[in-house]
């Protein structure tokens, strides 16, 4: 099965993106999909291009500023960012479309 | 005995190799595969070194600004960069080891006290820990305390903060979140407290509150969450305005053939990029620790609550945040130009602190008074977060640190709680 790239992303890229990371990690795990899983913070996140970001709401004004290429990079906003229930609710649909999940 | 002695004189002394067998501890425990071992103790290794390279960086910038506001201004300027501290004490004053070790300890001392108190929280804030780490020691250090002690001395003091701390915020944290299910783990607690305090004094009440996420803030602002832009902002301004109060004669002493404005801008963007390498060393460091620390913490202690890093509640009050930044600022801005007043070092305002720490407290301080609250509740916070380090400056001083100072409230008070009461218990005994 393909790989999907997801990175986390927040202010300094330490704490509370690394915090989403371990979430995340739980509810891919428990969906049975393959995933490469970094943090970073947010000026270096759009160098990156992975398939999907996840970030918290806060920074969506900031990242409708960025230029991503919807094709190839989907954002996904939280507000609790450790929430499983939120993550697995938001994630599911985009790895659908991404066929990493079905 | 000749290969003991080597163990110890040629690998425990060096802090890269300890903090990695630590993550090998960790990543063992977890019964990761061998390759998985061997990666991550490697990476925590390599993230180690990236620290610290990251750390000289900065002791080069700083070293040009302390000398230009010396000259300027004819005081000494601190900047208060726990980042600069921590790189400091890892590298020139070696203490490297004994910080890797208590950063273990206090781990440990966290899982103890939360398996058999009522209190179950489990910090997951790693670079907090290692900034708690690193202020225990350079302070234990000083008062007198070595191996050992400095270490197991060390851990239950931070472990006991690792506790505490969460426990305090909890309150709040929990009418913030509207659950109980996550705690906060920022080592800036007393400071959140603090400003909830005064925002309750003199801020809004009962129905006439209101909160600052009903007002509409100016979006120009919002660039201000990308922390190394931030960060850039003020540090521009900061070095060019003192190169030029310190006179082209002198600046272009250090500057040699280049000009010393152009000089001043290059070393006031150094310095982030110092920021910036340590934090990516930290990023790495972390990385396999944190893991292994949470999955082993969470089969020990049921019911764990994870205590987690600040912005965890930016989203919940986005406009305080923004409004506890500003405020924060101007608080440690007043601080800086009344505290030489009082012969107290003149503290330069510190960005990542007045962003994170100013942020979380604007949330506290609109929780408990409202739009008046947080703003009358920053500055004072900004003030009050800037007058506690600036009590470290002389010890920091006399130990040999260039041009800066902690910040990070809870590990300055772990500090002042060594030099005013755990030190001259020691001497007199």
């Amino acid at each position: 099965m393909k790989k999907v790239n997801i990175l986390f992303v927040c202010g300094a890229g330490l704490g509370s993106s690394f915090a989403c990371q371990m979430a995340a990690e739980d509810v891919l795990s428990k969906l049975g999909v393959n995933a490469k899983l970094d943090h970073s913070d947010i000026s270096s996140a759009i160098s990156v291009k992975p398939d999907i970001i996840i970030t918290a709401q806060n920074f969506r004004s900031q990242f409708e500023k960025f230029s991503v290429d919807p094709k190839q990079t989907t954002i996904v906003y939280l507000k609790n960012i450790v929430s499983k229930p939120e993550i697995e609710e938001k994630i599911a649909p985009v790895l659908k479309e991404k066929g990493v999940l079905v | 005995m000749s290969v003991v002695n080597f163990i110890i004189q040629n690998i425990l002394t060096q802090a890269s190799v300890t903090i990695a067998l630590i993550a090998m501890l960790g990543l063992i425990l977890q019964k990761k595969s061998a390759g998985q071992v061997i990666s991550g103790s490697l990476k925590t290794m390599l993230g180690f070194m990236v620290l610290s390279a990251g750390s000289t960086i900065i002791v080069g910038s700083l070293t040009y600004f302390g000398e230009i506001f010396t000259e300027g201004f004819n005081m000494q300027g601190i900047i208060p960069s726990i980042e600069a501290i921590n790189g400091q004490a890892m590298n020139e004053l070696g203490l490297g080891r004994d910080i890797a070790l208590t950063f273990l300890a206090i781990f440990v001392f966290n899982i103890i006290i939360a398996r058999f108190t009522r209190w179950k929280y489990i910090f997951l804030t790693g670079q907090a820990i290692l900034w708690m780490a690193t202020m225990t020691t350079v302070f234990g250090y000083f008062a007198g305390l070595r191996g050992l002690a400095l270490i197991l001395v060390g851990g239950f003091i931070g472990g006991v903060f690792a506790v505490a701390m969460p426990a305090i915020a909890q309150p709040f944290v929990r009418k913030i979140t509207g659950m109980d299910d996550i705690a906060l783990g920022h080592f800036c607690t007393v400071g959140y407290v603090f400003e909830a305090g005064v925002a309750k004094l003199f801020g809004e009440k009962g129905e006439k509150k209101k909160s600052v996420e009903d007002l509409k803030l100016p979006a120009q602002f919002e660039f201000l969450q990308d922390t190394y832009l931030s960060l850039m902002v003020v540090m521009i301004p900061l070095y060019i305005v003192t190169a030029a109060f310190a006179g082209e004669a002198f600046a272009s002493e250090l500057s040699g053939t280049t000009n010393y404005l152009m000089f001043a801008f290059i070393q006031s963007i150094q310095f982030v990029v110092g920021v910036y390498v340590l934090l990516s060393g930290v990023r790495l460091l972390l990385g396999e620790i944190v893991p292994a620390f949470r999955g082993i913490a969470m089969r020990l202690v049921p019911n764990a609550k994870p205590a987690l890093d600040c912005p965890v509640l930016f989203p919940y009050s986005p406009n305080a945040v923004i409004v506890g930044f500003i405020t924060t600022t101007i608080g440690s801005v007043v601080a800086m130009l009344v505290l030489p007043a009082f012969g107290l070092a003149m503290i330069l305002p510190g960005m990542l602190t007045a962003f994170f720490a100013g942020g979380t407290a604007g949330i506290f301080g609109n929780l408990t008074g409202g739009a008046r609250g947080a703003i009358i509740g920053g500055v004072v916070h900004g003030f009050f977060i800037t007058l506690l380090p600036a009590l470290l400056v002389t010890t920091f001083n006399s130990m040999g640190f260039v041009n800066a100072t902690a910040t990070d409230v809870d590990t300055v008070t772990s500090a002042l709680l060594y030099a005013w009461i755990i030190g001259p218990l020691l001497k007199a005994l």
